[in-house]
């Protein structure tokens, strides 16, 4: 029973980490229709910008998220100004390509300015809290609950504040929007920002846990697109509930199959993948964007 | 208004665009002070290093003689990689400048090291090796970074009968394919753990579990790690692979605690060492020894764990402190000044392998008098020498049979040899203290 419950924590929590990883990807696929291929990368940046202030003035990863959040909201705001915005409106395939050629940009940068040497970040919040023969990772338990105030104060952000408002709009319906007034162009490069801070606040969240590193991102950005597909583009709920799912799910194989129950809970998240695809392509809780039916002929 | 952002686009693509090629540059081997002339030839992802002009002053050379090999720049093993070729130019350097060339019969000849970017990928690394082979015609070749990356280079290698000669590849599998062209300097994957679960069992401990990576290397050091532990009286109560690549390693701690072993042997590479002791502290699961793989032996590690990677054990190839000694760099220490006062960074066992594995082949084609493939074959079959690597003695498959390997434990943050007994400097610390107490 220990087993099971140690499991289910485990879970949770690496659901809690996968939620605030993808929630940025979500939400710009879901709003702009693009595909960022570079989240990855931005991940890694904000992880490399928490681990120069750990590193330089002691500053701790939780602590750091103040300054780190603010760099990558300019970083995001600027990039959609001067490099999506112009492929936004063309087919997929573009934004596709400039993401992806941002994300072997961003991370050669990332060698020549920290070198491959994988890095660290200290925490204060570290060790463990055992309660009841179940024990609680002080750090991740802190990232989930630092994850869930991001995502509360999105979701109240997108439902009640007018920008939040537009934001919602661009996504439904951007003819429309454009036709009451909105500045798509301003909406987009703010809700790039938005997104690119808060996936730079998960890298700073998972460098006490993870190998910091140039290269790390690929294999998120696949796990992003995984999750997002799972959960639906831009629903905030979906993507905590579809992490969760995810997390539960690898870690029962995990723990219960042995001898290869890590590798299986990988082929298991992409089977999960596949089904909900032909069963729910408008993932398990919907989204921001309408699902479009396929044309009858 | 619209101006301004489509010439900062234009602007940013083209630095986008540059920072993509330089990439897969190989740039950092322009680094290497004193090495007069680099030398970079007409693709532009290739760059070339260590025929200098200085020395053709001092000695009349008869040519140069062309080395190849696709190491990591970028990818997975970027870290692994840059040791490798800082460990290859550094002989290139030495060659070159000091030791006035490699000696073929009565002529002296240069050295030149031509590179290129495997990007950790096994396929690019073996289409690169074609590449060396057939249009940068180069006479021999060295090893690339990773086990899995030799075994598709070396098949290239076999293919063309061009021989090539290793430092970064242990996995056994590579030399179980009767190959005739592959020679590896370092002690094979298998005996990894050995020295360390020998000096484990002697200190009592009883029950081991694995966890290892399901790629070449891993795999060998882990069915290795079973047989040894098995040979010193230990029992192996669980055994799990993950996948390359793993983010979390929690669901293998968790079951590994609820089994309590005593020694947990663990790792594929650098990454997974941060994520096991990570794992481990945060499970609050104290074993009474940790062995991992790839990572402990790296002063990297040290800097980047702190306190948590004290007790760590891990296999070395080789340590500065070692006492190997020979005509050719001197003693281990002596060779580890030298790369610090070139590279500015302390030594990895990674570059220390590099270097004894183009001086292993420099010192066969100077045996065997002759470029001739056959020659130099059978001078590597009959090598036996010390270096400040170690013994290097080529058994019938290529492997190194001669070199032991050594185990290290970080103690109060210095890297210290507590296994085999005859190199340890310090005792074996154990059991292991609670992640709390340190």
């Amino acid at each position: 029973m220990d087993l099971f419950l140690q499991a289910l924590i485990n879970g949770v929590m690496l659901g809690g980490f996968y939620a605030a990883m993808m929630l940025g990807f979500s939400v710009i696929w879901g709003v702009m229709g693009v595909i960022n291929l570079a989240h990855g990368e931005m991940i890694m940046v904000g992880a490399y910008l928490s681990w120069v202030l750990n590193e330089n003035y002691g500053m701790d990863p939780f602590v750091s998220l103040l300054i780190v959040m603010p760099i990558m909201f300019v970083i995001g705001y600027v990039l959609q100004l001067i490099l999506i915005n112009r492929v936004v409106n063309r087919p997929i395939l573009a934004s596709l390509l400039v993401t992806f050629g941002l994300s072997i940009a961003v991370a050669n940068l990332a060698k020549l300015v920290f070198s491959a040497d994988p890095r660290l970040t200290d925490t204060a919040l570290s060790g463990a809290w055992s309660v009841g023969g179940v024990t609680f990772p002080v750090t991740k338990t802190a990232i989930m609950g630092v994850a869930l105030i991001i995502m509360s104060s999105l979701y109240l952000f997108l439902q009640s504040t007018r920008t939040g408002k537009s934001i919602r709009a661009a996504a439904q319906n951007k003819q429309a929007a454009r036709i009451v007034g909105i500045d798509i162009n301003k909406i987009y490069a703010l809700t790039f920002g938005i997104c690119i801070a808060i996936t730079g606040a998960a890298g700073a969240l998972i460098s006490p846990t993870q190998a910091v590193f140039p290269f790390m991102g690929t294999p998120l950005t696949l796990r992003a697109f995984t999750i997002t597909a799972l959960a639906g583009l831009g629903s905030i709920p979906g993507a905590l509930m579809g992490g969760v799912v995810l997390g539960i799910v690898e870690s029962m194989i995990g723990v219960y199959v042995p001898g290869i129950g890590t590798n299986l809970a990988i082929i298991a998240s992409f089977v999960l993948l596949v089904v909900i695809l032909i069963t729910r392509p408008q993932g398990l809780f919907g989204g921001l964007r309408p699902h479009e039916e396929p044309a009858q002929i | 208004m619209r101006r301004l952002p489509r010439a900062l686009a234009i602007l940013l693509a083209l630095a986008l665009v540059l920072v993509a090629c330089g990439g897969e540059d190989t740039t950092e081997t322009t680094q290497a002070p004193d090495s007069a002339a680099t030398t970079v030839a007409a693709t532009p992802t290739e760059t070339t290093v260590g025929t200098t002009d200085t020395t053709e002053a001092m000695m009349e050379f008869a040519g140069t003689i062309r080395f190849g090999a696709a190491v990591s720049d970028t990818g997975r093993f970027a870290r692994e990689g840059q040791d490798t070729r800082q460990g290859y130019d550094l002989w290139a350097q030495w060659l070159n400048e000091e030791y006035g060339g490699i000696k073929v019969g009565d002529d002296h000849y240069l050295a030149e090291i031509v590179y290129y970017d495997d990007e950790g990928d096994s396929d690019t690394a073996a289409n690169l090796v074609e590449r060396l082979i057939t249009e940068d015609e180069v006479d021999f070749l060295l090893g690339p970074y990773s086990s899995g990356l030799t075994m598709s280079t070396s098949a290239i290698a076999e293919k063309y009968n061009v021989i090539m000669v290793e430092g970064n590849g242990a996995s056994e599998t590579i030399f179980e394919r009767g190959f005739k062209n592959i020679f590896a300097v370092l002690t094979p994957a298998g005996n990894y753990t050995q020295s360390a679960l020998k000096a484990l069992a002697d200190a009592g401990a009883k029950t081991v579990v694995i966890a290892y990576e399901d790629t070449a290397f891993p795999t060998s050091v882990a069915a290795g790690a079973e047989k040894w532990a098995v040979e010193y009286g230990m029992t192996v109560l669980a055994s799990e692979t993950y996948p390359l690549e793993v983010a979390d390693v929690s669901s293998i701690i968790t079951t590994f605690k609820a089994l309590d072993p005593d020694v947990f042997v663990g790792g594929g590479h650098f990454n997974d060492a941060l994520l096991f002791v990570r794992a481990a502290k945060e499970q609050d699961w104290t074993p009474d020894a940790m062995v991992i793989t790839v990572g402990p032996s790296n002063p990297e590690f040290v800097t980047e764990v702190g306190a948590d990677s004290e007790y760590i054990i891990g296999p070395t190839q080789w340590e500065r402190t070692m006492s190997w000694e020979t005509g050719w760099f001197g003693t281990a220490e002596d060779w580890a000044q030298r790369y610090e006062g070139l590279w500015g960074e302390p030594p990895s066992y990674q570059a220390a392998e590099s270097t004894a594995t183009a001086l292993a082949l420099h010192l066969a084609i100077e045996a065997a008098g002759t470029l001739d493939t056959d020659a130099v074959r059978q001078a590597l079959y009959d090598m036996d020498i010390t270096t400040f690597y170690g013994p290097i003695n080529f058994d019938d498959t290529g492997k190194n049979a001669a070199k032991p390997m050594g185990s290290i434990q970080i103690q109060d943050g210095i890297i210290n040899v507590v296994a085999p007994t005859e190199a340890a400097v310090a005792d074996l610390r154990y059991p292991m203290a609670p992640w709390g107490d340190r």
